[in-house]
């Protein structure tokens, strides 16, 4: 029987269409990628990692440092409390607290980063005193990304075959031993690769930073001074003029985005020994 | 994900919890049990945080303006240099003080819209491309293009709007979009040179592409294989498949990203500041410079602040607290179409 | 015991006595003639001077960072942008040491702050830019300027334009006037400018960091002087402050000679900026709020202003107040922060080199008020 010709003119129309679609998905983060390699070159040199934005120097370390210190102060916070957070849903929770939690803290994802910032200037720079921080910025950056942690937390808990659960029971084992050693093997790939996700994003942001953090040219000095940050040298330099400061800002936005895509294959990594993992486990 | 265990599809993600109550607690579990309910009334404590703040912040401004606010054009933080203040309503501000947000209304809603009209077709297309036709070997490293447009920061969108994107689509796409004014009055309009209401647009579609595609990849990931290759055995090509199969499986899963890539439309900040021409009026056509919530907020804040009077920045607070509501009553509404949570669903890329 | 206890307290208080008596010293002013040393000097513990504010500022203040710490090695510059609105701010609620701003406080903020004050450490300018086709020279007037902002002056080859260029050939083109987003020193200038020059200018948008700009359908925007050089395309028009002046010759665009009070057309040049920096500041009032717009002076440029460092004279100690001190006094010296390479890498002119002295004083004076 041969096809009526109507559908494959149809379906050709629709893959042209889709096909156009990810050529529209792919094109521009090409583009970007080499506009900013582009804009960059002429300060691609080893002494970005060796100086600081200083003076008229034309280094990154003290934003490289800031941006590590930062994911770091970010991971102890909103890393410590997003898992516990996660795990008390997924495991402990009644089921009404749970959706209730679980609800407010989808609604925390929507609050726009700037109402953050605002927040975070008012409540912590300003009426504790704390002026621009490092501490201030952790803070606001932690709040941002809180509910992707709850969330991939208490999905990567959930996601344990019911077996593996329910061998423990009747094993007779307490739950937090339960949790440690039957539950957390299998959920820990999930559990990291959310934390990974949710790195790439703080490492992004900039807004809530300002307002917090303000800008440092020195190194990381410290939980109450101010800080600095490879997107906070992008969106400062790029108001100043002289090629060279905005070369620096180019610069900046690249060493962004490797770092983001290094953070990117490290959560692909875990996501698939995290799916082995699992497969292998189905007993 | 388990093979032999519950019927199928009851072990759907976020549902395989077993209730202890027929297990005693431990006295570590009853401590860890403690702290992490701790934890998880955080998220909750610093929402109730930050809307009490917000509306503290605002409430004057909300006396001084009313309901002018939502239907005024103009947002003027007066004579900063006068030596007099004017009162209204028991509020002082500074002379000429005049605070309407419809504008900022506009240009957040108008623009956050088009970005998702034009995000969501493209991401559901372009996905089944990639899922679909596009060979595993290939497709692999193509889809890392789309992780990584998640994390490139914010401000690098706005430069690459502004100084690239902008002005080749205003030199080539947009005397064709100009055309259809003849049609569309609202179309029709001098291109400039790049920036304004549409361009910012794009650049946020491009912007939330990323959140709704890996979320429609792991929807497409979950769709039953036996449904789909009873439909190949049918005789339907993969065209139709994809029409009678996949796409009603997805449907509501695709209404909940949409909700994750509005979410980020309308918080997003410094790359609309950096494209959308900041000038404060409702664009009398597509091009038209205009600005949004928060892209005002973050560029007049420094300035509101030398208002002595403090009521430049409580109206910025009153501003903040709009969006809030607005990214709120959005959310609401979503949840509503969406019926079934999409919990399988990871979330993807958020930020300035 | 006791003894030793009071007599240690008498020592002490001593101690404290001689060191406050040694400031006050300095205070015995002398309001002519060469100013008075203001006690300076590289404090005993590391001090960091937090700036943030004015961009325009901003590239001066980099290249002070390494020659600062060279001459003062306890003391350690780290500026930052932001926006004078930003700078003024950060200073008042004490987020910065110092806000740099090309705006003057305003009446309401010195008395709401009584211990905050703005110091000049340097004078700079603006110049109008603009993109016209086949026009190698051009020259402006403000109440022009001013119309053109408002919208009723749309192309380049109105007769009001061309009444002032008589001979030049202006094309059809349309104008495109460019303005400063958020709240921006440039801006305070340029609108002060246009105030001081169109009285409709002045009952309607006035002079501010931020202002209502009046609609016109071909306006546009950028956030920063290097952004108005990026955006000034075919038919635009742009105040840029002048340290971003060489990018914008870099970029093809013409500067316009601005009318001044007395008639003459000029553009911002080391002799037009000291001519009216000497016409203006003659005298200055206590709090150094001082506009330098539109001075008297056939050769006066008509858009100059000091750049300001907003501080707040009472310190948290006394390294800190050293260190302050000495920088703002080292900045304003020719032989330390005021030297000819930095200062002309801006565009920027020395206030040693341009105030009458007993303007001078007054700075200097308020230098030396800055205690802990």
């Amino acid at each position: 029987m041969s096809r009526p010709r109507q559908s494959h003119v149809r379906a050709g129309i629709f893959w042209g269409l889709c096909g156009i679609a990810l050529f529209l998905i792919i094109a521009p983060a090409i583009d970007i990628i080499v506009s900013i390699l582009a804009h960059a070159l002429p300060v691609l040199k080893p002494s970005l990692l060796t100086q600081t934005t200083a003076g008229n120097q034309l280094g990154l370390q003290n934003a490289i440092l800031g941006t590590l210190f930062l994911s770091l102060g970010v991971l102890v916070v909103a890393g410590t409390i997003g898992v516990l957070a996660g795990l008390y849903l997924a495991e402990f929770a009644p089921p009404r607290f749970a959706s209730i939690a679980r609800f407010f803290s989808e609604v925390l994802a929507g609050v726009p980063s700037i109402v953050v910032g605002y927040v975070g200037y008012v409540a912590l720079v300003n009426a504790l005193g704390w002026h621009y921080s490092y501490i201030a910025g952790v803070l606001a950056l932690s709040t941002l990304i809180l509910p992707y942690i709850v969330k991939t937390t208490e999905l990567a808990f959930s996601s344990v075959p019911r077996t593996l659960r329910e061998g423990a029971i009747a094993l007779g084992m307490s739950r937090a031993k339960t949790i440690r050693k039957v539950l957390l093997p299998p959920a820990l790939p999930g559990i990291v690769s959310g934390l990974v996700l949710a790195l790439a994003i703080s490492t992004g942001e900039t807004a809530p930073l300002i307002f917090t953090a303000n800008f440092s040219d020195a190194n990381p000095a410290g939980l109450f001074k101010p800080v600095g940050y490879l997107t906070g040298v992008t969106y400062q330099d790029i108001q100043l003029p002289g090629t060279a400061t905005q070369a620096l800002a180019y610069a900046a936005a690249g060493v962004t985005v490797l770092l983001v895509l290094l953070l990117i294959f490290a959560g692909r990594r875990i996501t698939l020994r995290s799916r082995r993992m699992v497969a292998r486990m189905d007993v | 994900m388990s093979m032999i265990s519950a019927p199928a599809g009851k072990v759907s993600a976020g549902r395989a919890r077993h209730h202890v109550s027929d297990t005693e607690l431990t006295r570590s579990d009853k401590v860890l049990r403690g702290i992490a309910a701790l934890a998880a009334i955080i998220p909750t404590g610093l929402l109730a945080f930050i809307a009490v703040i917000m509306i503290v912040a605002a409430l004057p401004s909300i006396i001084f303006s009313g309901f002018s606010f939502f239907t005024g054009s103009v947002f003027n933080f007066g004579n900063l240099y006068a030596t007099t203040t004017i009162t209204h309503n028991g509020i002082t501000a500074p002379p000429h003080a005049v605070y309407g947000a419809l504008p900022l209304i506009i240009g957040t809603l108008t623009t956050s819209l088009i970005a998702l009209v034009i995000a969501v077709p493209i991401s559901v297309g372009g996905v089944l491309m990639l899922n679909e036709i596009i060979p595993r070997r290939i497709a692999d490293p193509l889809s890392v293009f789309l992780e990584l447009l998640a994390g490139i920061p914010s401000v690098v969108f706005g430069l690459w709007g502004v100084a690239v994107f902008g002005p080749f689509i205003a030199a080539h796409v947009y005397p064709a979009v100009s055309a259809l004014g003849h049609i569309i009055p609202f179309f029709k309009g001098p291109v400039g040179v790049g920036q304004g209401l549409l361009t910012a647009s794009l650049v946020l579609a491009v912007m939330i592409i990323p959140i709704v595609a890996s979320t429609t990849r792991e929807l497409l990931r979950r769709v039953p294989i036996l449904a789909k290759e009873g439909a190949l055995a049918l005789g339907m090509t993969r065209y139709e498949t994809v029409r009678v199969v996949t796409i009603p499986y997805i449907r509501t899963g695709i209404v909940a990203a949409s909700l994750l890539g509005w979410a980020r439309a309308l918080g997003e900040t410094i790359a609309v500041l950096l494209i959308i021409g900041d000038i404060y009026s409702v664009p009398t056509n597509v091009f038209g410079n205009t600005s949004t919530i928060s892209a005002w907020i973050a560029s007049t804040l420094d300035g509101a602040l030398n208002d002595v009077t403090g009521s430049g920045v409580h109206a910025l607070a009153e501003l903040g607290l709009l969006l809030l509501a607005i990214s709120l009553i959005t959310n609401l509404a979503g949840r509503l179409v969406v019926r079934r949570v999409a919990g399988g669903v990871l979330p993807v890329g958020r930020g300035v | 015991m006791r003894t030793a206890l009071l007599g240690g307290i008498a020592v002490l208080g001593t101690i404290a006595v001689v060191a406050c008596g040694s400031n006050s010293t300095n205070q015995a002013a002398s309001q002519s003639g060469t100013p008075k040393p203001v006690s300076t000097g590289n404090p005993t513990s590391a001090v960091t001077l937090s700036e943030s504010g004015s961009s325009l500022l901003l590239p001066f203040l980099q290249e002070l960072v390494a020659p600062l710490t060279a001459a003062y090695p306890n003391i350690t510059l780290t500026p930052s942008g932001g926006g004078s609105g930003k700078g003024i701010s950060d200073a008042i609620a004490g987020n910065s040491v110092m806000g740099g701003t090309d705006a003057y406080l305003s009446p309401a903020q010195f008395q709401q702050n009584p211990s905050i004050a703005n110091i000049p450490i340097a004078v700079s300018a603006q110049g109008i830019w603009v993109n016209v086709p086949g026009v190698s020279s051009l020259r402006l007037s403000g109440d022009v300027i001013a119309k053109i902002y408002q919208g009723s002056i749309t192309k380049w080859n109105d007769p009001a334009i061309a009444a002032l260029n008589s001979g030049v050939t202006l094309p059809s083109t349309t104008i495109m006037p460019l303005v400063r987003q958020g709240s921006s020193g440039d801006t305070f200038l340029f609108t002060s400018f246009l105030s001081a020059t169109s009285s409709a200018w002045s009952n309607g948008p006035g002079a501010g960091t931020s202002v209502t700009w009046p609609k016109v359908a071909t306006e546009g925007s950028a956030s920063s002087n290097p952004g108005m050089v990026a955006a000034c395309k075919a038919g635009c028009i742009a105040y840029i402050g002048v340290s971003a002046s060489a990018a914008a010759t870099t970029a093809g665009l013409l500067e316009a000679q601005i009318e001044n009070k007395s008639g003459a057309f000029v553009t911002p040049t080391p002799t037009t900026i000291a001519a009216a920096v000497n016409a203006g500041a003659f005298a200055i009032p206590a709090n150094l709020a001082l506009s330098l717009i539109y001075q008297s002076g056939a050769q006066s440029y008509p858009i100059v202003n000091f750049e300001y460092v907003a501080v707040n004279t009472t310190q948290p100690s006394a390294d800190a107040a050293l260190a302050l001190r000495t920088f703002l006094a080292w900045a304003i010296d020719p032989n330390g922060g005021s030297q000819a390479s930095f200062l002309s890498a801006e565009n920027f002119i020395g206030l040693k080199a341009s105030v009458p002295p007993t303007v001078l004083n007054a700075i200097v004076a308020k230098i030396d008020s800055i205690s802990s």
